[in-house]
């Protein structure tokens, strides 16, 4: 597709929503002050595992100025999960981290709340604790859900524990082609638990209504199934519960996954609004969000690759122990996830790879910023330089050797549609100065790729109303975290209508008003919610056409909008304006209400036939080391992506670079660190390090072009695929001016220090 | 126990009562219910709560409010003139350096204390000058675009 085309669409427009940003005006959750509220706050385990034998309240009511205490015993004895269904609201019998919610107050001040968590005695009975996935799968471990099964396809002889999600990945027979290859490179993997630490605390405000309704502000990025989910903890009808969307400082997949994100701090809230007869508003401390709130999992991966001479592929085996933490969450899809991509992006012939994913006694796994990607990410496309490595061969060569072309499988993927993988690596060779570049002492040379997931999942709606001015009110499921809302939908549909792009109000999700939405998750803004608008708006304005048509004695198909002017193609003189319309309409048919579907069958159909146009990506990067301090700096950094058709330009480079920012720091810095008992030892930001502007490079972001993908205007999605390759690229770099390879996450001073020592090089 | 606090908050003397125990962040916005300096992590290393305290940039979350007793203050409420706004705010938005902006206000008003130091900042000195605000959605390239954007122009 041509870019002339595009009126707008692939610009970089002033985001919608920046100046009461810039401003400082309350558009957060945070920022919300809800008449006669008073303050909840959680009280949380102090055991990482522990039966509850007691929990006595009495004396925390007594506080004056305490409105509310609450209990499992206060909620419906209901449970909640994705796909195990293994967590109460509140601890029901027994707590499995520390940081799960067991009671509640709500009361006058924040102070007085505090005070009253004080007063509430809980008698436990602590229980061992295990820290490690592949550990709590042994026999001798502690068994956290005891009510829970293994899944279906574990047998009951196998002797294994703690497993919540299994996944089998087979292509071919791996075992026999593995035994036939020339070259066996096999090596093991860990990447450790890192927090979104997205900025805005997570806050939940709930409020009764005369007519009974809950109403619920959360800054949640799936408001959708947050109603289903209190709705069904409380006991509540589903349409006596409101939610709306407050605006998101930042969610990365940290606030993904209905109420399992916030730990249940949505019906906590509503329980005690409930209780209290009074409005309620939580707002979470940071470091208790660190410890109780959901992060990105921490996954042990091993891995063996068998290959020809020549460089040639031929065969995969591998385990994952994918880390779920005290409750599944999201972890069985992650693990899952983690799982699959173990077998990589390559042509891979044979693959054999078994996942777990398992209880332990810490934080809960959510879908943080492509869920299991990097984790499987960093195996991979480390394992692929110590092949090369073996193989004598050029990494970036080995890897061309390897790529897998239009038609093609790959693990995970019965068919692509076009492959833009070898194009991203040599671009990324040339920008980063490949084989040209002069590197000094000390100095390494890294690359890595990746891919991401495109179509399946949930569908999604749009309603674009045409008011009578000519401007246009959207309304998606999407929320606004500095994603499509505020950047790309808004060009989509002043692109499809002609209008400004200022003149186009995205309003923010309600349930009462919104379409349905799975969540603003798994970087499908643009291609449900992008997908729906540009139809919802061509709906809108085939109905425009009709109505101006008699009005220009035109036929509907010769009508453009151009500057909200509606006109005959070719004779610009002959016009009316859009605004004239759309007040016409009030006497037609009352106002102009476009619809728009993002259709997931229609779109699996589409990738059946013609194949997956998935995104790829290469990273690559110069690093310096320093061998007395094992130190890491990044000197050059770029990221190669194709995200297919960029809508918002700006936005698209943003959600790269940050994406990109996110895994540097979990490469060089950033991890939740804990002790046996299973505390967390660096829960604030004081001690939990993340990338400031002297740690991170320049990111140097190149789009490529020409492999449309799935979305609107052939756009795919671009704000988790930035994740996937940076802890590779760097730990490739390091092992390029080193020859040590790192196996362990983060890249820390400490952590090279030890590697280098250990090769006798520091 | 209550202690009155007067201060002058964006060029207007504000008195008003808060526990002594109170921050200048919570000062900010639970007395005073101004919303726009933000609340993140409580101790100082974020730098979402940076306004400017007597000329120089600080986090209000570790400030007390007692200490803004007699001080001058600027928030970000402060900048924009009527609805111009200052050159940093607008540059934040022109170059797509608000994302979920929630970082924003701090970082604008540490990139202001820069512009009020110097007038033309080195990359050392813009480096230096938002060491202390932490960004999770950008990776940092737009927003150091917008201070140099910011730069041609105050």
């Amino acid at each position: 597709m041509a870019k002339a085309e595009f009126k707008i669409i692939g610009s970089s427009p002033a985001r919608i929503g920046g100046v009461e940003r810039v401003v400082g005006k309350g558009v957060y959750g945070i920022d919300l002050m809800l008449k006669d509220q008073l303050h909840g706050a959680i009280l949380r385990s102090q055991y990482a595992h522990a039966k509850i034998l007691s929990v006595d309240t009495s004396e925390a009511k007594k506080i004056p100025g305490v409105h509310a205490v609450v209990t499992a015993e206060d909620a419906p004895n209901v449970r909640y999960g994705r796909s195990y269904i293994d967590r109460h609201i509140l601890a029901r019998g027994k707590v499995r981290f520390m940081g799960d919610p067991v009671a509640a107050v709500a009361a006058e001040s924040p102070g007085i709340a505090r005070q009253a968590l004080k007063k509430i005695k809980v008698v436990y009975e602590p229980l061992p604790v295990v820290i490690d996935p592949e550990e709590a799968t042994k026999p001798h471990a502690p068994v956290l859900h005891e009510d829970m099964p293994l899944p279906k396809t574990i047998p009951a002889d196998a002797g294994i524990k703690n497993v919540c999600g299994h996944m089998i990945v087979r292509v071919g027979d791996a075992e026999k082609a593995m035994a036939e290859a020339d070259v066996v490179v096999e090596e093991a993997y860990e990447t450790k638990m890192i927090h979104p630490q997205y900025l805005e605390p997570r806050i939940a405000a709930a409020q009764m209504e005369p007519n009974g309704r809950l109403t619920v502000w959360a800054n949640a990025q799936a408001p959708f199934p947050v109603r289903q989910e209190v709705a069904k903890t409380l006991g509540l009808p589903l349409n006596n519960v409101r939610v709306i969307s407050a605006g998101l400082g930042g969610g990365f997949g940290g606030k993904g996954s209905g109420i399992t994100s916030g730990a249940a701090i949505e019906p906590i809230c509503g329980l005690l609004a409930i209780k209290a007869k009074r409005p309620v508003m939580i707002v979470l401390d940071k470091a208790e969000e660190t410890i109780s709130t959901t992060i990105r999992a921490g996954a042990k991966m091993y891995i063996k690759t068998g290959v020809k001479k020549d460089g040639t592929i031929v065969a995969r085996t591998g385990k994952v122990y994918y880390d779920a933490g005290g409750y599944s969450g999201f972890g069985v899809q992650a693990g899952g996830r983690c799982t699959n991509m173990l077998g990589g992006w390559y042509l891979m012939p044979n693959c054999h790879i078994e996942g777990y994913t398992v209880y332990t006694n810490k934080q809960v796994c959510g879908p943080v910023r492509g869920p299991g990607g990097p984790q499987a990410a960093f195996a991979v496309e480390s394992h692929m330089d110590s092949i090369a490595a073996k193989l004598g061969m050029d990494p970036a060569e080995f890897r061309l050797k390897n790529i897998p072309k239009a038609g093609d499988k790959i693990v995970g993927v019965p068919k692509l549609r076009d492959v833009s993988l070898g194009e991203t690596i040599k671009i990324a060779k040339e920008k980063i100065g490949w084989g040209t570049v002069k590197l000094q002492k000390n100095q390494g040379i890294g690359i890595a790729t990746g891919s991401w997931i495109e179509s399946a999942g949930p569908g999604g709606g749009a309603i674009v109303k045409v008011n009578e001015d000519g401007s246009v009110t959207v309304h998606i499921g999407k929320i606004d975290m500095g994603t499509i809302p505020g950047f790309g939908i808004p060009l989509i549909v002043a692109e499809e209508l002609g209008v400004p792009v200022s003149d186009v109000t995205v309003v923010n999700v309600d349930t009462d008003a919104s379409p349905w939405d799975a969540g603003t998750v798994g970087s499908r803004g643009i291609l449900v919610s992008g997908t729906a608008s540009r139809r919802a708006a061509i709906d809108a304005r085939n109905q425009i056409f009709k109505m101006a048509a008699s009005k220009l004695e035109a036929s509907p198909e010769d009508l453009e909008i151009v500057d909200k002017q509606i006109r005959v193609r070719g004779t610009p003189a002959k016009s009316v304006g859009l605004a004239a319309i759309a007040t016409d309409a009030h006497n037609v048919i009352g106002e102009v209400i476009g619809r728009g579907y993002c259709d997931n069958l229609e779109l699996m159909a589409e990738e059946k036939a013609h194949g997956s146009s998935q995104p790829f990506t290469t990273h690559a990067c110069i690093v310096e080391v320093n061998p007395d301090t094992g130190n890491i700096k990044i000197l050059k950094y770029v990221a190669v992506h194709d995200i297919g058709q960029p809508i918002h330009k700006a936005a698209v480079e943003g959600q790269i670079e940050g994406a990109a920012a996110m895994s540097i720091g979990q490469a060089l810095c950033e991890q939740v660190v804990f002790d046996q008992n299973g505390r967390t030892l660096n829960p604030s930001f004081v001690d939990y390090l993340m990338p400031t502007i002297n740690m991170m490079p320049r990111i140097e972001t190149t789009l490529v072009e020409g492999y449309p993908g799935a979305g609107p205007y052939g756009a795919k999605g671009a704000g988790e695929i930035a994740c996937v390759p940076p802890m590779a690229c760097i730990a490739n770099a390091i092992f390029n001016a080193t020859g040590v390879r790192i196996y362990k996450l983060p890249l820390s001073p400490e952590n090279v220090l030890r590697g280098l020592k250990a090769a006798g090089k520091a | 126990m209550g202690i009155t606090i007067t201060t002058k908050i964006n060029g207007h003397s504000v008195t008003a009562t808060a526990d002594a125990s109170t921050s200048l962040l919570e000062f900010l916005r639970d007395t005073l219910e101004m919303k726009g300096s933000k609340l993140c992590c409580n101790t100082g290393e974020c730098g979402a709560c940076t306004v400017i305290y007597n000329g120089k940039p600080i986090n209000s979350c570790v400030t007390m409010a007692a200490d803004a007793n007699g001080a001058e203050i600027t928030t970000i409420e402060g900048l924009a003139d009527g609805d111009k706004l200052h050159p940093v705010q607008q540059a934040f938005i022109d170059t797509g350096a608000v994302q979920c902006g929630y970082c924003t206000p701090g970082f604008i008003m540490s990139v202001k204390a820069l512009f009020d130091r110097t007038k033309k900042p080195t990359a050392q000195d813009i480096e230096e000058a938002i060491s202390g605000n932490i960004c999770r959605c950008t990776g940092y390239n737009k927003i150091v675009d917008a201070i140099q954007l910011a730069a041609r122009k105050v």
